[in-house]
């Protein structure tokens, strides 16, 4: 009996400790972005020189991040990273707050050709962090790379339930519309409708979809042949140089992710701050060495390591780019697009 | 009600409002949102319609349910293959190692269901421990592909509901009065025929709970197809969330909600009938 | 035939702890993928109270499963009680919302909850999650209490009434005590429900409240980690002592 009697204030106890503990009053910036894209390295210093402590939660697909983002009315999150065509949406939608340039001085580090573009003109909601493209991954242990040259070989029967595919309707309608030779932003209805017909007939060849940490399967062996992000397939290259990131003959898919403030942020000056400290060279340079992809921060590219700095996986030659296509915002259409990727999904 | 003290109204209030509010409320209002519009942006628009109950009866989404089911059936016909032996050779154990067996059951059951996914990933990997074991002893030369697979996915949702069909089994098989078994054995009866003349009707209400709590909880658990089938297929948990967080398309996503709570109640009312008809019978409930 | 069922159990077990096993042994394995033995350490344990993240989060999940626990306890308690000895009107349509609760797949109850929420307007966090947590638990709770009270003497509380005690003196000094064990065993079956919920919490957490299931799954999601396994094998132990614990309590309550 005696024992049960202390056990209730001693729960009681741990209860308001921890919660006192929790309640701890420091200046904070709620960051939400994609798994695997600021290291940790770069938030402890931002706290170490700001005092200002980063709460950080991932997400792994647009969707997920704008569905969030559309539920919180208040007390929301800070800082988002969304790609160039849901920045244009949520611009549309009247989800984030236009930015006050004055407190963002590190801008002029940023490489001109890649601002003001049409997705979010002047750039008064958005600042890009980082850009790059999805192409295909090979494991050449197990497959020619020579053999997967374009995204047509994914659709070669040999590759029957084998393929990784990115868990993103905009990507893997990229591969079709491409190889159709349509735009990857194309609002055309009837393009559309071709190019999930032909995504129709890649889906035996599935084996799972992913955009978590699409190198995972690669690395462990689930999977040898599929679609993957370049820096991926650069951070997956560092445990196993048999993965080989190929560009395809069609036009590899490029995309940029930006800094926006969302309409519910409470910490709007902390949210500055920590944009503004992102586009520091050193701390793209950071992020470049550890992630694989190529950053819009003009003077970080002197400051790279020379390996990362020729690495044609992460900073692709012209013509691979003129070949591509960047994402952009297919405005109405974007439902169109997300009808038949849920009918792919359901196996139909 | 009249004669009732303070503290029996205190009770009821308490216990009555939060039912309310979070119970009964909550329900109303996801039935209600499924009558609602959609709308391309917003979460819905607020008029009445039934275009969300009409785009059910699309082919896509009656695939999708029946895959769900076809799931979920599966796995509770596994769960009850395997677990029934469980909960009968534990009701007739004695005493002490009775309560070994049960505590070794749970401590299963207590451990965290996605820790529990991640393990039979670590087992069922390329490099897991089944083909690291095959190859290494010779069987094959080649590891084979057994996760991102249905039956991996099969293998994953017995594996976290075989407790919830062995307890409610176990629950009905303790309170068997085996002097009936004996009863039979005695007049000459064989195995078989006792277990289907004698046992099978006492424990069918044990049967069906398990049978339920497998079945419907099963239909839910869509991450656990996502994390051990490769997440290709949609099942109708995926669908809800899909519908309702991505699409944000709130009145479509209610209306699936609906439906599987519906087909959840019909099972739930057999299960009361197949109890009450036994009782009637002096089955030994 | 006994040979017979020593293998049929051993088989079962085998099943059910072997890939547990694993992820324990891998908990301590130098070798990142365990793929072989390759040395004893606790480098992942150290590795895993570094990861801020984590451990934010599973302050955050163990401070809801412990208040959640807490208030479905009392509240299914007193549900149970009520149920068992009062008439009001409407009990029938309580008990069909508890069986709902209880029976209802995790991905409707989280929409539901999403749409109350948003709909009255109360923000997404904390106070969303616990409400959540407190709903769902509470047909377990009351359950649980229930097949107790029914084992109660009835008369007990007859004698007591008889001898002038008020409604609320009964529940105190009678009722309360002899529920204990079941007050103990709801309460460890809520916490365990609570820390388990991946559905719920990912629709109605917000984000200054991340939890731990999320956390793991995110990391789980990805692969072999042995972060996750070290956190795991944590988790394990703890269930180990859950378990044990609530078989004590259930001796003692058999003592009485």
């Amino acid at each position: 009996m005696k024992k049960r009697s202390i056990l209730i204030p001693l729960i009681l106890m741990l209860c308001w400790s921890l919660v006192a503990v929790t309640a701890g009053a420091a200046e904070k910036v709620y960051v939400y972005n994609w798994t695997e894209y600021i290291p940790e390295k770069v938030l402890a210093q931002f706290t170490e020189e700001t005092g200002i402590e980063v709460v950080y939660s991932t997400y792994d697909s647009n969707e997920t991040m704008y569905a969030k983002l559309k539920l919180i009315k208040k007390d929301g999150y800070d800082v988002a990273v969304p790609s160039a065509y849901y920045v244009s949406k949520m611009r549309r939608e009247e989800m984030l707050l236009p930015l006050d340039k004055t407190l963002l001085p590190n801008i002029d580090s940023l490489d001109a050709s890649m601002l003001d573009k049409n997705y979010d003109p002047a750039n008064n909601y958005s600042i890009p962090y980082m850009w790059g493209s999805t192409g295909i991954g090979v494991n050449s242990d197990y497959v020619d790379p020579e053999s997967v040259t374009s995204w047509q070989d994914l659709w070669d029967p040999r590759f029957k339930a084998s393929l990784l595919l990115q868990d993103d309707m905009r990507e893997v309608f990229h591969m079709a519309l491409k190889r159709k030779g349509y735009s990857s932003n194309t609002k055309d209805p009837q393009e559309i409708k071709e190019a999930y017909l032909m995504l129709k007939e890649l889906m035996p060849n599935v084996l799972l979809f992913n955009s978590d940490s699409p190198r995972v399967p690669y690395l462990s062996g689930e999977v040898d042949v599929g679609m993957i992000w370049n820096g991926e397939a650069w951070m997956a290259r560092q445990e196993n140089d048999a993965i080989r990131y190929i560009y395809p003959k069609e036009g590899v898919n490029l995309w940029v992710d930006s800094f926006v403030i969302p309409k519910a942020a409470r910490n709007v000056d902390n949210a500055h701050s920590f944009i503004n400290f992102m586009l520091r060279p050193e701390v793209a340079k950071m992020c470049v060495e550890e992630y694989g992809y190529a950053t819009p921060v003009r003077e970080a590219l002197p400051l790279l390591d020379e390996k990362v700095r020729n690495s044609r996986i992460i900073f692709p030659e012209k013509e691979v780019i003129e070949k591509g296509e960047f994402q952009n915002d297919v405005g109405e259409a974007l439902p169109i697009y997300q009808g038949y990727w849920e009918k792919l999904r359901s196996g139909m | 009600m009249k004669n009732w003290s303070k503290s029996q109204t205190a009770i009821v209030a308490l216990v009555g409002s939060w039912l309310i509010i979070f119970g009964i409320i909550p329900i109303v209002l996801l039935v209600i949102t499924s009558f609602l519009g959609q709308h391309p942006i917003d979460f819905f628009t607020p008029t009445f319609s039934f275009e969300s109950y009409r785009e059910l009866f699309n082919r896509a989404y009656v695939d999708v349910l029946l895959r769900s089911m076809k799931f979920a059936a599966v796995t509770t016909l596994l769960c009850l293959l395997l677990g029934y032996p469980f909960a009968w050779l534990t009701g007739r154990l004695p005493g002490k190692y009775r309560n070994l067996v049960l505590i070794l059951l749970m401590v299963p059951f207590w451990t965290n269901s996605l820790i529990r996914t991640y393990a039979i990933r670590m087992v069922l990997g390329k490099k897991g421990f089944i083909n690291l074991f095959l190859l290494h002893t010779g069987i094959i030369d080649a590891p084979i592909r057994l996760l991102y697979t249905d039956w991996a996915v099969v293998v994953g949702l017995f594996y976290l509901m075989l407790p919830f069909m062995i307890l409610p089994l176990y629950a009905n098989i303790e309170k068997l009065d085996y002097r009936l078994v004996e009863a039979a054995r005695d007049l000459g009866a064989n195995f078989f025929y006792c277990f289907k003349r004698v046992v099978l009707p006492l424990t069918l209400p044990g049967i069906y709970a398990g049978c339920i709590m497998v079945f419907v909880p099963t239909m839910g658990l869509f991450y656990v197809a996502d994390l051990l089938g490769g997440a290709r297929q949609l099942l109708i948990g995926n669908l809800i969330k899909q519908h309702f967080l991505n699409a944000h398309n709130w009145p479509l996503g209610s209306a699936e909600s609906v439906v599987l709570i519906l087909i959840m109640a019909v099972m739930l009312a057999f299960y009361g009938f197949i109890v009450q008809r036994l009782s009637g019978k002096g089955g030994g409930v | 035939m006994k040979y017979l069922k020593i293998v049929y159990f051993t088989g079962i077990f085998v099943y059910l702890y072997v890939p547990i096993a694993i992820v324990v042994a891998n908990a301590f394995n130098i070798d990142r993928y365990g793929l072989s033995w390759e040395g004893f350490t606790v480098q992942w344990f150290g590795m895993m109270i570094n990861n801020a993240g984590l451990m934010e989060a599973t302050r955050h999940s163990l401070v809801i499963a412990v208040l959640a626990a807490s208030a479905a306890t009392f509240i299914g308690a007193l549900a149970a009680i009520g149920f068992s000895r009062y008439r009001f009107p409407g009990k029938r349509v309580f008990q069909g919302t508890l069986m709902t609760l209880m029976m209802a797949p995790d991905i409707i109850l989280a929409i539901a909850f999403l749409v109350l929420f948003v709909m009255i307007g109360i923000s997404l966090g904390f106070w969303s999650l616990l409400l959540a947590h407190i709903t769902f638990c509470l047909p377990f709770t009351m359950v649980t209490v229930q097949a107790r009270l029914n084992g109660m003497d009835p008369y007990l509380l007859d004698a007591a009434r008889d001898l002038g005690a008020s409604g609320f003196q009964i529940l105190a000094k009678i009722i309360f005590p002899l529920l204990k064990p079941a007050l103990f065993s709801s309460w460890l079956l809520s916490f365990t429900l609570s820390l388990d919920d991946v559905i719920v919490s990912s629709f109605v957490t917000g984000p200054a409240y991340d939890v731990l299931p999320l956390k793991i799954f995110s990391l789980v999601k990805v692969g072999v980690n042995p972060e996750v396994n070290a956190l795991a094998t944590l988790m394990i132990v703890l269930s180990l002592v859950i378990v044990l614990i609530s078989q004590l309590l259930i001796k003692e309550g058999e003592n009485k």
